[in-house]
Formats: structure tokens, sequence, C-alpha cells
């Protein structure tokens, strides 16, 4: 990725950070207010307690296992009012059992998905950067095999030339000199890139890399 | 197809990179060199493709008068091992991907106290891709250029067209003050300007 585009998702994330907040907050203000109208004041018991979970699994598919904070100030706040009010049975108890139970469920499914996700995407970028990094040294490597070999066939083009017109041994044999010194050099260049391509990919069989890079 | 290579220019526009044909690469060097003597330089040839002794016989053959020509050869040793004998007027270098001391034969050769006018032609930035990566070509061109460009010295760089990438092509033409082709077609101009955003 890009250092602009991480940028840009760096303040994605945080622009979504304060949303989340937010959320929290005003959905964690509405369940104290229903604890307080419908538990304390109407002194029902069931029904509002379904308005929680909409907070704990939020929270919990957002920060995970802190969500578990959450659902504790819950847990105490509806046990205070049962308290108060008069009510705590059984069924309060299992209630606020409830929260915690799918609050951590929740949190551990939603934490594993994130680190499943985050190692995909450390995985993708660490491919995408190998697979730029071996396009350039491809394309470096045929710049410099591609011109220089065409190079060496015009220079034993014109060697060719020469042979018509009454040769120069010496001059022959010099040149001949510069063409094979030129072609070990471009064959070492193409062992080169067969060296950073076996490097590369881990599945090419052992017996392919040493015929590769022989 | 003869198109002149309009040396007046190097007054006003000292650092040219000239593109040719790989199969007319030579003539080109032959027909830019004798332009340069004729009009009074003493040439600089730094030959990384063809070694000076036969450059020598080609120039000699063509009546360039080789008492205005210097050598730096950087193929002769590296190809054959060792340097033939009663060559006078070159400085050998060991390898052409040593940059280090063809930066200094450069510098030894472009210092003398003649007082003549020189010009360094180098022959070719081709051949040295085979024997460097682009990027070493790049920094290579760029820190002589700067050198040419601080003694006042005109310069020449050959290179075969289209056998050198964009990315490179745009780095040499932004140490150069122009792109001349040498094997466009009558009709076109002869040179074209720098590309966009250089």
């Amino acid at each position: 990725m890009k250092r602009g585009e991480k940028g840009m998702e760096q303040g994605k994330i945080t622009r979504e950070g304060g949303h989340r907040v937010w959320a929290l907050a005003v959905l964690g203000l509405v369940c104290i207010g229903l604890e307080i109208i419908v538990h304390l004041y109407f002194r029902t018991a069931v029904g509002y307690t379904h308005i929680f979970y909409i907070l704990l699994v939020l929270s919990a598919l957002w920060y995970h296992h802190k969500a578990l904070f959450i659902a504790g100030g819950l847990v105490c706040a509806t046990l205070a009012t049962s308290l108060f009010v008069g009510d705590l049975t059984w069924a309060t108890i299992l209630r606020v059992a409830m929260f915690l139970v799918i609050t951590w469920i929740v949190a551990t499914i939603s934490e594993e998905r994130d680190r499943a996700n985050r190692e995909l995407a450390e995985k993708k970028e660490e491919i995408e950067r190998k697979h730029y990094a071996l396009v350039g040294y491809i394309s470096e490597a045929a710049l410099r095999m591609k011109n220089p070999l065409e190079m060496l066939r015009d220079n034993l083009t014109s060697m060719r030339m020469q042979l018509d017109q009454g040769p120069d041994i010496d001059e022959l044999k010099m040149m001949l000199s510069v063409q094979i010194t030129h072609l070990e050099q471009i064959i070492e260049n193409f062992r080169e890139l067969n060296r950073e391509i076996i490097e590369e990919r881990d599945e090419i069989p052992q017996a392919f890399r040493d015929f590769l890079t022989r | 197809m003869e198109t002149q290579f309009d040396i007046t220019r190097l007054g006003q526009e000292k650092l040219f990179l000239i593109l040719s044909s790989a199969e007319r690469l030579r003539q080109n060097n032959i027909r830019v060199i004798k332009t340069l003597i004729d009009k009074g330089y003493r040439v600089i040839v730094i030959t990384t493709n063809q070694p000076s002794a036969i450059l020598k016989k080609h120039y000699a053959a063509e009546g360039i008068d080789m008492g205005k020509v210097t050598f730096i050869d950087a193929i002769t040793k590296y190809a054959i091992g060792r340097i033939p004998e009663g060559e006078t007027g070159t400085k050998f270098v060991n390898s052409p991907s040593n940059l280090t001391d063809l930066g200094i034969a450069i510098t030894e050769v472009l210092n003398p106290a003649s007082g003549e006018r020189s010009c360094l032609l180098f022959d070719s930035i081709s051949t040295m891709l085979i024997y460097l990566p682009s990027i070493h070509i790049s920094k290579f061109i760029h820190f002589v250029t700067s050198k040419l460009r601080l003694l006042d010295v005109p310069g020449i760089f050959l290179a075969v067209e289209k056998g050198i990438d964009p990315l490179l092509l745009t780095q040499l033409t932004t140490y150069v003050d122009d792109v001349i082709d040498m094997d466009r077609p009558p009709g076109l101009p002869e040179h074209e300007s720098k590309p966009l955003g250089t």
C-alpha cells in the first residue's frame, strides 16, 4: 500500500473510531435511561433489556473484549436497580449472566475475524511488494538483454561483412573477444534474473532451481 | 537518409544525447567525430563497445586526424585481458563496470593544460547496460554531465534508440540540453526538444 493510500486509510479509521464512540455513548445513555425509566420508575423488569444487546454486540464487534467493561457496567446497573426495586430473582441473575456471555462470544469471534483479515491484508501487501519488485527486476533485465543482444547481432553482422571484404584477422579476433565478453555478461545477467525469480518462488522444485542457476 | 549533426548549437547547448539505430551506431559515431574535429575540437572518445584499436583504424580510414582524438577504452583490457602493444593516446580502464576508474580517467583527460577546446563523446550508454544496472548508469551520466558543465566542456552521449527504457531515457534527457535522433527520416526535424515534464 502506498504512503498516500495508507494516510487516507488511517484518516478513515480515525473518523470511524470517533463515530463509533459517539454511537456507543448514545446507546449507553439510552440503556441507562431505560433502566431508570422502565425498571426503576415503571417497575417492569422484562423486555427493555433486549435493547442492551444492541450496545453489547456493537461494542464487542468494534472493541472486542474491552466490551466486557460495558457489559459489567450494565450488569451492575441492572443488579443495583433490581435490589432497589426488590425484584432480584434467578431470572435477573440469568439475564445479567447472558449480558456477559453474549458479549464474550461476539468479542472472541470478531477478534478472531479481525486477526484473520489483518493477516490476509499483510500477506497480500507482502505478495504485492514482491510482485512489484519482480516486475521491476524483469523489466531491468529485459533492458539489459534485449538491447545488448541487438548490438551483438549488429556487431557480428558487421564482422561478417568484413570477412567478404578481405578480413583483418587480428581485428576480427579482437572484435570476437569483445563479443564473447559481452555475451558472457549477458548470460550472467540472465542467471542473476533466474536467481531472483527462484528466491521469489518457493514452489519451484530443487532440480529446476539448480538447472536455472547453472 | 543523410542528416547533418548541427554542431553550431554546441555554443549554446553543450550536452547532447544522440540516439541512433544499432546498425548505424558506428557510422554515426564517425559522422559526429568528423564534424567535431572539423570544428576544431579535440575529441575524447569513451568506448565501451568497440576496442579503441579498431576504432582508430576506422577513423584513420575515414581520414580523421588521430592527433585530435584521445581514447578512454573500457572494453579492450576486460575483453582480451591485456593492453595491445603500441597503443598511445589511450587510457585503459579495467572494466566498463568500474565506474570509479572510468570517472578518474575522465577527470584526468579533461584537465590537460593544452588550452585546446575539448569535447567528450561517450560510445555508448547502451553497451553500459550490459554491465551495469540502469540506476548506476543514470548516476554516472549525471556525474559526468555535472563535471562537463563545471569545466564548460561539451559532451555527446550515444545510445541505441528503442534500446533504452522510458524511465532511463527521461532521466538522461534531464541531464543533457537536447536529444538528437540521428536516424530520423528526412522531412522531420533532426532534433527533438526535451520531453515535457523533464
